[in-house]
């Protein structure tokens, strides 16, 4: 199992309230590898990966941030077209239901990552490796 | 064993208390009458001489005294002693905007004092006890009252005032404080801090809190309770009337004695005016029978509830008044229904909510809208926007099983609701700026 750790954090949909929380993050000294917002009418959640996610949990709580973290996946695919669709075919032809799913920066330029939610991280993960879809590990991205 | 301040006064048989209401009253009549030329012209204009007060069956013939009143005659118009007798002044909070003030002579300060010392005394205080006075000093009548009260009772008092909570915790916990008095809100506020600190009950001392001066819920007490480790008194009263004291709760916790060797209670119409019986809701009203420097007769407080004789637990024979439903101005009337702030409380804390919330109300389009802001509960997030929407629109079906009309909820960032050290504001009608 390679499952890698995702933070959550609720913000309002306010000026300054996703800014408020980056500020937290960056006056810590935590890099983040990942993120992305999704956001409503009303709130936005944060979702963001970081190379040291106890501490950021941390920080964030004690500014009263509610938080949360949920283990997810991470993968490494070839940047060139038809990747992406053949990782979606490979996780539908499984049932696995993907929830939502963004891209981050990697080191090498031939190739992108992408942070995967699913229902099911074991079935979703087994599929993957079936098909030879590089996995990525926390410690992987820590390291990037 | 329950304990009482007066047993004389608050275990007295009826016939005992009625008869002492009746000279009471007709003294306070006769005083007024002389003295306050304000209540003499509504007295003169309904017909009624002080004679024709001989105890208190009488009662309902005297005419009514309103907030409006008090504007009215602000500041002096209803004094009825030389302002060389009186030694305080309070005033209201003004939540609605309208300051009444209030004057007190020595034996009024007194007789408000051994008020809330009765309150003390049934929340299991003695002079064993250190009591925490975190109500805000000032012309706000929480801090002063319960302050008096614990000095008569002899207890180690901590007059803290409100604000500060990290101060109040550390006060708290190093001076052992047993019993906290507070605003319900500010109580709820402290249980949270104390949590966030890395506390727990158990590091508090405290066993008992009494709370008042802002309407609350039974589940708001049950919360209270668990997050401090006490047991928790609600407490009424009125500047008007005195202070804090003019009602305290038992052990029962089943409603609060009402202390009517001072105050005579009655419950009647708002509408019409009309004497309500015993058990039927209503405006609560209150004739102030050993006031000297302000003495209010009939006074209309606004706030509804019933009242009850049955035979309490505790041993008090003083009458019973079920926890107010919420002052007349409270309430809301959003598309024809109404509403009470308490009851939004009560499903908030019922699905696991703190009960921090802001309420806006509005009018679009000739339709009321009624927007709940709850702060999410860190338990409950989830990564995923369908589950917050889905937990949104649970807790507007729980509303709507309440309230009988549909409000639309927002989840709000944790703490970002301001929080209030006294008395919580948790309304905002903008429907007024449109009229």
């Amino acid at each position: 199992m390679s499952n890698v750790r995702q933070i959550s954090v609720f913000v309002d949909n306010k000026p300054d309230q996703a800014a408020g929380a980056m500020r937290i993050i960056k006056e810590s000294g935590i890099n983040l590898r990942a993120l992305s917002l999704a956001d409503t009418a009303d709130f936005g959640i944060i979702r963001l990966i970081a190379n040291d996610t106890e501490k950021t949990v941390d920080i964030l709580r004690a500014a009263s941030y509610a938080v949360n973290v949920t283990e997810v996946l991470a993968i490494s695919i070839p940047d060139s077209p038809g990747q992406l669709s053949r990782v979606l075919d490979v996780l539908g032809n499984d049932n696995v239901n993907v929830e939502y799913m963004y891209s981050f920066l990697g080191t090498s330029d031939r190739a992108v990552s992408f942070v995967i939610r699913v229902d099911d991280n074991a079935q979703a993960s087994e599929a993957l490796n079936r098909a030879g879809i590089i996995q990525l590990t926390e410690n992987d991205i820590a390291e990037m | 064993m329950e304990k009482y301040w007066n047993k004389e006064i608050e275990c007295a048989s009826r016939e005992e208390m009625k008869k002492l209401q009746d000279e009471r009253l007709v003294v306070q009549v006769k005083h007024v009458y002389e003295n306050v030329k304000y209540y003499r012209d509504l007295m003169d204009e309904k017909g009624v001489k002080p004679e024709d007060i001989k105890g208190t069956e009488d009662l309902h013939k005297l005419p009514f005294l309103s907030k409006a009143d008090l504007r009215e005659a602000y500041p002096y118009g209803l004094l009825a002693k030389p302002l060389s007798d009186c030694v305080r002044i309070h005033s209201t909070s003004g939540t609605t905007g309208k300051r009444v003030v209030a004057f007190y002579t020595q034996n009024d300060v007194d007789m408000w004092e051994d008020c809330c010392a009765r309150a003390i005394t049934a929340a299991g205080g003695t002079n064993e006890d250190v009591v925490q006075v975190a109500y805000g000093y000032g012309l706000f009548t929480g801090g002063m009252g319960l302050h008096g009260g614990s000095h008569k009772v002899g207890c180690l008092t901590l007059p803290m005032s409100s604000g500060n909570t990290e101060r109040q915790i550390q006060f708290m916990r190093d001076l052992n404080a047993t019993i906290l008095c507070c605003t319900p809100s500010y109580a709820a506020y402290l249980g949270e801090t104390v949590r966030d600190m890395g506390l727990t009950p158990d590091d508090l001392n405290l066993k008992a809190g009494i709370f008042g001066a802002e309407p609350w819920t039974e589940e708001m007490r049950r919360s209270i309770e668990q997050s401090l480790g006490i047991k928790a008194y609600d407490i009424f009263g009125l500047t008007e009337s005195s202070g804090p004291g003019v009602a305290f709760e038992c052990s029962e916790q089943s409603g609060m004695h009402i202390n009517e060797d001072n105050f005579i209670p009655e419950i009647i119409d708002p509408e019409t005016g009309e004497v309500l019986p015993e058990g039927e809701v209503g405006e609560l009203v209150f004739t102030s029978i050993t006031k000297e420097a302000f003495p209010l007769l009939r006074y209309r407080t606004r706030d509804l509830c019933r009242l009850s004789r049955k035979k309490c637990s505790c041993g008090r024979t003083l009458i019973k008044m079920a926890k107010p439903m919420g002052r007349s101005d409270d309430m809301m009337i959003i598309r024809g229904v109404n509403v009470f702030p308490s009851q939004i409380e009560t499903v908030l804390i019922e699905q696991g909510y703190s009960p921090n919330y802001l309420i806006e109300v509005d009018r679009v389009n000739n339709t009321d809208t009624l927007d709940i802001n709850v702060e999410m509960n860190p338990d409950k997030f989830s990564d995923k926007v369908k589950d917050i929407q889905k937990e949104e629109r649970a807790l507007a079906g729980a509303m709507k099983d309440m309230l009988g009309i549909n409000p639309k909820v927002h989840l709000v960032s944790p703490k970002s609701i301001a929080r209030s050290e006294g008395k919580a504001v948790r309304v905002i009608d903008k429907r007024k700026l449109h009229d």
